[in-house]
This record gives C-alpha cells, sequence and structure tokens, in this order.
C-alpha cells in the first residue's frame, strides 16, 4: 500500500538538499533560536524572518503548498495554546468581547503576546517542516548521531520511520476486513471491533518487535547500532552556515535601527 | 578440515509453553550441499534452522565448521551461517537498503570503506545495486526477498539458512530466486512447502514431522514421497 512519507520530497536535487545535513540541522536551530527570542511586538523581524524562509523554501524547489499543509496540521494546537494568553492579562483594554451577557476583557498586552506567540509558532514549524522534508530521514538520524544525539532515541526513530507504515498497512487491513463482514450491526458492536484491532495490533507490532530482534541478533547486533555514514564538510556548506549567520543578525540590526 | 560443515547430535528443544518442538534430531550437511527441508506446517522446520546460528538453544550438540556451538562463540557461528528469516519485513529493519545490507558487516567491525565494499558487492551479487540508497518500506516483495538475501551474503557466510524463501512470490519472482539460488556456491539449507523449488535447488532433502526427521533421500527422487507428508 502506498502512503505518503515526510521526506517525500527530499531527493529533489537542490541547493538545500545538496547541503551537509548537519550544517542544516545547525542553521535551522540557530534560527530557531532567533525567532524565539524575538521581542513579541518586532513585527518587522517577523516580517523579515518569512521572508527568509519563503527564500529558503525557493531554494529547496519544494512546492509552498506541500510545507503549507503540512505546517498547518499543527497550527491548531498553537492556536489552542495561544488562545489562553488572550485573556489572561490586566492592563489597558483592547477590546471588548461579549458573549450573551458576559462580557471579555482583552488586554492590549494580551493581543500583542498572542500575535506573537502564533507568528512564533508557525514561523518554527516552518523552519521544521521545511527541514525535515529537505533532507532524507535517515540522513538526519545520521547527522544527529554524528552529532552526539543519544543513540537511543535515534534508534526509536529509526525503528518508527522502517515500521510505522507496516503497522498502518496491518490497520488498514484489519479495518478492511471488520468492514467486509460488518453488515449493519450496532455502533456498540463496532466499538468493540475497533478495541479488539487495537489491541491485536499492540500484540502484533509486539511479536514484530521479538523476531526483529531475532535477525538483527543473526547478524551480530551486540547493543548498538553502527551508522555506516560518511559525512564531509564542504566549502559550501560552511557557505550556507555564514550566510544563514549573516542574514539573521543583519536582520536584528535592521530591526534595531528602523524599529525603534 | 572436516567435510561436513553442520553436524547436528541428539538435538531436542521445547518451547517455554511446554510445546515439543524437536526431539532427537539427527542431521549431518556436507560443505558445497544444498539441503531441503520438507514438512507439514508445524513440523518444526523453522524452529530447527534458529538452533543452527544459536537464536534458540536446545539440549544436544551442533558442530559447525568444526566447531561446538556454544554462548562463547555465538558471534564466530553467526558469521559462518547467514540466517534469512521468512517474512522480509522483518529481515530488513534498517531504514535504507544500504544501512540494513551493511548492517551485518558494520557489527562484524569493519571499517566503513570495507562495509560499503561488501555491500556493493552483495547487492551486485542479487542484481540490486541500483536500489541501493532507497527504503526498505518501497520497495516490493520480490525487491525486498533479494535484499533479505543480500543482507546475509555482505557479511561472507559459508552456509546460508532460508525459511520460505519463495513464499509470497508471483511465478516470475520466483523463477528469478531459483536462479538466483542456484548461482550461490556456498552450502544451503531451506526450509520450504515449495516442492518444485526444492526440486530445482537442493541436491538432497529430509522430511520432518512432528518435531523428527522422519526420512530424507536424494532429490528428485525422493520428493514425490515427500510430497504425500505436505
Amino acid at each position: 500500500m502506498n502512503h505518503s512519507f515526510i521526506d517525500e520530497h527530499s531527493h529533489i536535487d537542490s541547493m538545500l538538499s545538496r547541503l551537509d545535513p548537519r550544517v542544516k540541522i545547525v542553521s535551522f536551530v540557530v534560527f530557531l533560536f532567533f525567532i524565539i527570542f524575538t521581542r513579541s511586538d518586532s513585527l518587522l523581524r517577523f516580517a523579515l524572518y518569512g521572508l527568509l524562509i519563503l527564500i529558503l523554501i525557493g531554494l529547496s524547489k519544494i512546492p509552498v503548498y506541500y510545507i503549507l499543509k503540512r505546517c498547518f496540521v499543527i497550527v491548531p494546537f498553537i492556536l489552542m495554546t495561544s488562545l489562553f494568553l488572550l485573556f489572561g492579562n490586566q492592563g489597558a483594554t483592547f477590546t471588548l468581547i461579549h458573549i450573551g451577557s458576559f462580557q471579555i476583557n482583552v488586554a492590549a498586552a494580551g493581543w500583542t503576546m498572542f500575535l506573537s506567540v502564533m507568528i512564533k509558532g508557525i514561523l518554527s514549524v516552518l523552519c521544521l517542516t521545511l527541514l525535515t522534508a529537505s533532507t532524507p530521514f535517515p540522513q538526519l538520524l545520521a547527522a544527529l548521531e554524528n552529532m552526539k544525539f543519544p543513540k537511543l532515541i535515534t534508534m526509536i526513530l529509526s525503528f518508527m520511520y522502517r515500521y510505522i507504515f507496516l503497522i498502518e498497512d496491518e490497520a488498514m487491513k484489519m479495518w478492511r476486513a471488520m468492514k467486509s463482514r460488518s453488515t449493519g450491526g450496532s455502533r456498540l458492536l463496532r466499538l468493540r471491533a475497533i478495541a479488539n484491532m487495537i489491541g491485536i495490533l499492540f500484540i502484533k507490532s509486539f511479536e514484530r518487535g521479538e523476531t526483529v530482534y531475532l535477525a538483527m541478533c543473526s547478524r551480530g547486533f551486540d547493543g548498538t547500532l553502527k551508522r555506516t555514514y560518511h559525512f564531509d564538510l564542504r566549502k559550501h556548506d560552511l557557505a550556507f552556515l555564514f550566510n544563514i549567520s549573516i542574514a539573521l543578525i543583519s536582520i536584528t540590526i535592521l530591526d534595531n535601527f528602523l524599529g525603534r | 578440515m572436516e567435510d561436513n560443515i553442520i553436524k547436528i547430535e541428539n538435538l531436542s528443544y521445547s518451547y517455554p509453553d511446554g510445546n515439543r518442538a524437536l526431539s532427537d534430531i539427527n542431521l549431518d550437511v556436507e560443505r558445497g550441499e544444498a539441503l531441503g527441508i520438507v514438512g507439514p506446517n508445524g513440523a518444526g522446520k523453522s524452529t530447527l534452522l534458529l538452533h543452527l546460528n544459536g537464536i534458540l538453544q536446545g539440549s544436544g550438540k551442533i558442530k559447525i565448521a568444526g566447531q561446538e556451538l556454544t554462548e562463547k562463540n555465538i558471534n564466530l557461528i553467526r558469521r559462518i551461517v547467514g540466517l534469512i528469516f521468512q517474512d522480509p519485513d522483518s529481515q530488513l529493519f534498517m531504514p535504507t537498503v544500504f544501512e540494513d545490507v551493511g548492517f551485518g558487516p558494520a557489527n562484524m567491525g569493519m571499517k566503513k570503506q570495507e562495509v560499503a565494499e561488501s555491500v556493493r558487492r552483495a547487492l551486485e551479487e542479487v542484481d540490486m545495486l541500483p536500489s541501493i540508497a532507497r527504503s526498505s518500506h518501497h520497495l516490493s516483495v520480490g525487491e525486498k526477498k533479494r535484499i533479505s538475501i543480500a543482507t546475509v551474503l555482505s557479511m561472507n557466510p559459508q552456509v546460508l539458512v532460508m525459511d520460505e524463501p519463495s513464499s509470497n512470490l508471483d511465478p516470475k519472482h520466483r523463477r528469478e530466486l531459483i536462479k538466483l539460488l542456484n548461482k550461490l556456491e556456498m552450502t544451503k539449507i531451506i526450509a520450504s512447502h515449495d516442492l518444485e523449488l526444492i526440486a530445482q535447488t537442493c541436491s538432497r532433502v529430509v522430511l520432518m514431522e512432528n518435531g523428527k526427521i522422519i526420512s530424507g533421500g536424494t532429490c528428485p527422487n525422493f520428493l514425490a514421497e515427500a510430497a504425500l507428508h505436505c
């Protein structure tokens, strides 16, 4: 069965996909920090960051709608967490919301906080989406491992990447088998069947884990996964890191001059 | 050097739930021989195969290439005996084909360069070199089977042990698999229900039933008799 993959566009040959994944991780994490530590009223800086991300998306040759689609899956979560900021603040009233006989006070400070968290959230997610979409997932893992990220976590992610679709397939097969035999019947009955399916899926995954472990032992597994990737840092990688840093610093300086 | 690369004496095994899977197995396999193991479902074929590289350890004696299999030399034995599981989704667990085929060699302590070389050699042997950078979950069943074989070939084993290599394969891929198996010159042990595949790849067959080897013989003649049992 076919699935969409988190790195389905990562094989597009572009300036961004040719970069050493380690450089990409460092650059994007630095970018993230710049976004997070921006003062909440610096709208100009946010706009410039957005522009920079757009340029990077352009360089990656990944369709913009794909990045946006992936990004907007997460937007409701950001919205949910930032919504409370609207009502938590004291101070000058920005607007009043009337719900029936209730009146809710939205403070100006709360409104700015809400906006900045939303913008920061969306920009950060765009950044990370671009990073994961432009790098083949196995390379991303190898790069993390090369940068001394805990091996246990990269191993878990690696197995997740390999087996999540298999589990999805199994779930889909069971779902189809259930549907082709369920003609009518009460909702409760169907709910019970679904609960059983989830249980079986757990058992199947557990058993799969056992056989995979045996297969690993058969080939000499001794507890540590040995990566065989080889990275080299080339000139254009360093140039990219340099350019991104310069761009981020210039945005900060520009904002300090114009924004005051 | 001994002629028998595998020598099994009085091997018995019960699963933890008490189910007796193997009883009193005696089996010799000559170097370079291709041995087929046939028998009905639940006869103990897979359990026997899992003993050949020490994944399961029952009572009795197993000698591989002249050395008795013990906890101490298990890593050495696993280099000699390459075991391929029936389900390629269990055999292929790394994110890319390259990493999967390189998994064994990397565990053997090879350097990166040597790992890359043995991966290329193994993939070339199974005609899958162009897929080296692909993800395992994008492969078809036939391709997965081939890569599964490569994951073991990259370790340069002396014995290739396979459980149901032709399951879920269409006739075309099955024919290709048979051709591939005949091309490989090391000792082979193949457990299968596919009697035709056994006939075309093996020189000797043993028949298992209820955890015992009940008879055996040379390939074309004996298979007709074995067919009645499975």
